[in-house]
């Protein structure tokens, strides 16, 4: 009976973890049912929210914003960490290619933003949204790269030799062997871009200028100016959806074979 | 044309290391030589004002990662000791209220600490006194520490897991007391884990200006306020990446004696 006990008393740091972890969000989503907006008790159920939500088109425009911009960013800096890989295969030296791209997760956010204000002015380029996608690339990059480069070099000499041996090209062999072995990586580090460019806030402030408004600065301006229920609907709705993409990232990486 | 054949794959393999030496090396080495050609902008940066800023961005990241550190130790201890077969489900569950925006996150923390708020109104009915927190320093913490928690405990988590526990058990064996196996065994062999954790949680804690200026209110002032102010308002961009600059000079000096610290502390330990 004590080490049960112990046991149940071992979990309760963990246990306690999870509240303070989970208890904001929950909070936020009992009250995006609430009738009478925050900081009013209870006041009945309503999904008046959510129909308000739906019809905000400053919001949508937002989120449509925010999509392109990640899917941009995801898909700009996957294709260029595998066409690196491509360079790898073909006998190119990745080993000295790689080391420069761990900067981006060395230097804070800030420092990188000012950094590219300051060239985007220098060559005089206006922002907008060719700038917010090349910031969020250089971000990407930053993952991408050493994720899938790792993969890369985790992969069995043998299979490579032996598809040069059976008379594959190394073309070939980059298409049937490599692409094959390192996707699970390649779409779980697209993901992960995916959700970190949809997320940022840092990059986008500086680089986005006046005239882009993602999901990120739309929701700063709205906080900025008072707490309404529309945003407990649109997190809710936010949660669930980010939830979906979530599982297929650690299916992918913890699985490693889903597709 | 065989020159062509031959340089193809460099051509098509080299986007990525022209997009990351453009757009990411370029602008930082142009930090530089334009911080410090206007020697104006630093004399107006090194001041006591900034001094003030920095100092507390640096108090901010500093109490940020250690509490983080003394939360996530234990538990990622507890974890790989204790609830071995969980740790895949309690990583998940950690992973998942990142997947939201985490201004969403911010948001939900008014509701937990406003005043007539879920914490206030749970404080007030077992007869506490009603705590205003929001725009307080302790907002900014709690935020903080909700944020980059999950930072420190990977980290951790992993070092621990490759910790060899027969190592522990023999110094156990040999008369060790729980505590001094724990100071002169494990917290020695996961220093690697340690550290990457405090500059995991540090690095970025020392830039983050989302959670002060939301949670904090108008008067808290950190390096990324004053950075966006010169930047973005302000117009006079000289004067912001002189700050930028001057500042990660800073962090930098305030990482390695943090690697440092640690180091000493662990050998410290160890006697």
């Amino acid at each position: 009976m004590t080490t049960h006990y112990g046991k149940i008393f071992r979990a309760l740091p963990i246990v306690a973890l999870f509240i303070f972890l989970y208890l904001p969000l929950s909070v936020l989503i009992i009250f995006s049912f609430n009738r009478a907006p925050f900081p009013a008790p209870w006041a009945g159920g309503t999904f008046d929210w959510y129909r308000e939500l739906f019809a905000s088109w400053h919001l949508w425009s937002a989120c449509l914003t925010s999509l392109f911009v990640a899917l941009a960013a995801s898909g700009l800096s996957v294709v260029m960490g595998l066409a690196l890989i491509f360079y790898g295969v073909r006998g190119g030296n990745l080993r000295r290619l790689i080391p420069p791209f761990y900067i981006n997760l060395i230097i804070p956010e800030v420092v990188l933003a000012v950094g590219l204000v300051t060239l985007f002015a220098a060559c005089g380029i206006q922002l907008g949204y060719g700038t917010l996608i090349v910031a969020h690339t250089v971000l990407g990059l930053g993952y991408v790269v050493p994720i899938v480069a790792a993969r890369y070099e985790e992969i069995d000499r043998r299979l490579v030799e032996a598809s040069l041996d059976l008379g594959a090209t190394r073309s070939q062999t980059f298409w049937a062997v490599i692409v094959p072995l390192v996707r699970p990586s390649l779409l779980a580090s697209a993901l992960l871009v995916f959700i970190l460019s949809f997320d940022d806030f840092v990059l986008t402030y500086f680089c986005a200028g006046s005239s882009v408004q993602t999901l990120s600065l739309y929701l700063i301006s709205v906080l900025r100016a008072g707490v309404s229920p529309v945003i407990n609907a649109l997190a809710t709705i936010l949660f669930l959806v980010s939830n979906v993409l979530g599982l297929v990232f650690c299916s992918l990486t913890f699985k490693e074979r889903i597709f | 044309m065989r020159f062509l054949r031959k340089e193809l794959p460099f051509t098509i393999g080299i986007p990525a290391v022209v997009w990351q030496v453009l757009f990411c090396i370029i602008p930082l080495v142009m930090l530089l030589s334009v911080g410090f050609r206007s020697q104006e902008a630093y004399s107006l940066v090194v001041s006591w004002l900034y001094g003030r800023v920095i100092g507390y961005s640096l108090f901010l990241a500093a109490a940020t990662m250690l509490i983080c550190l003394a939360i996530a130790y234990p538990i990622a201890y507890l974890l790989v000791t204790r609830f071995y077969r969980w740790r895949q489900v309690f990583l998940f569950f950690l992973m998942v209220p990142f997947w939201t925006n985490f201004l969403l996150h911010m948001f939900a923390w008014y509701f937990v600490l406003e005043r007539e708020g879920v914490l206030n109104t749970a404080l007030r009915s077992v007869g506490f006194p009603t705590l205003s927190l929001l725009n307080t320093p302790i907002a900014i913490l709690i935020m903080m520490v909700y944020y980059y928690v999950p930072f420190a405990l990977l980290p951790l988590q992993s070092a621990l897991e490759r910790v060899d526990w027969r190592l522990r058990e023999a110094s156990l064996d040999l008369g060790a007391s729980w505590w001094q196996s724990m100071r002169s065994v494990v917290i020695p062999l996961t220093e690697g884990g340690i550290i990457s954790a405090a500059l995991l949680v540090f690095v970025p804690a020392f830039g983050e200006f989302a959670i002060p200026e939301l949670m904090g209110g108008d008067r808290s002032m950190v390096v990324g306020t004053v950075v966006s102010y010169y930047m973005l308002t302000a117009r006079t961009p000289e004067v912001g990446i002189a700050f930028t600059v001057f500042s990660a000079a800073i962090l930098a000096a305030a990482a390695i004696g943090i690697v440092r610290g640690i180091r000493f502390l662990i050998r410290q330990g160890v006697r």
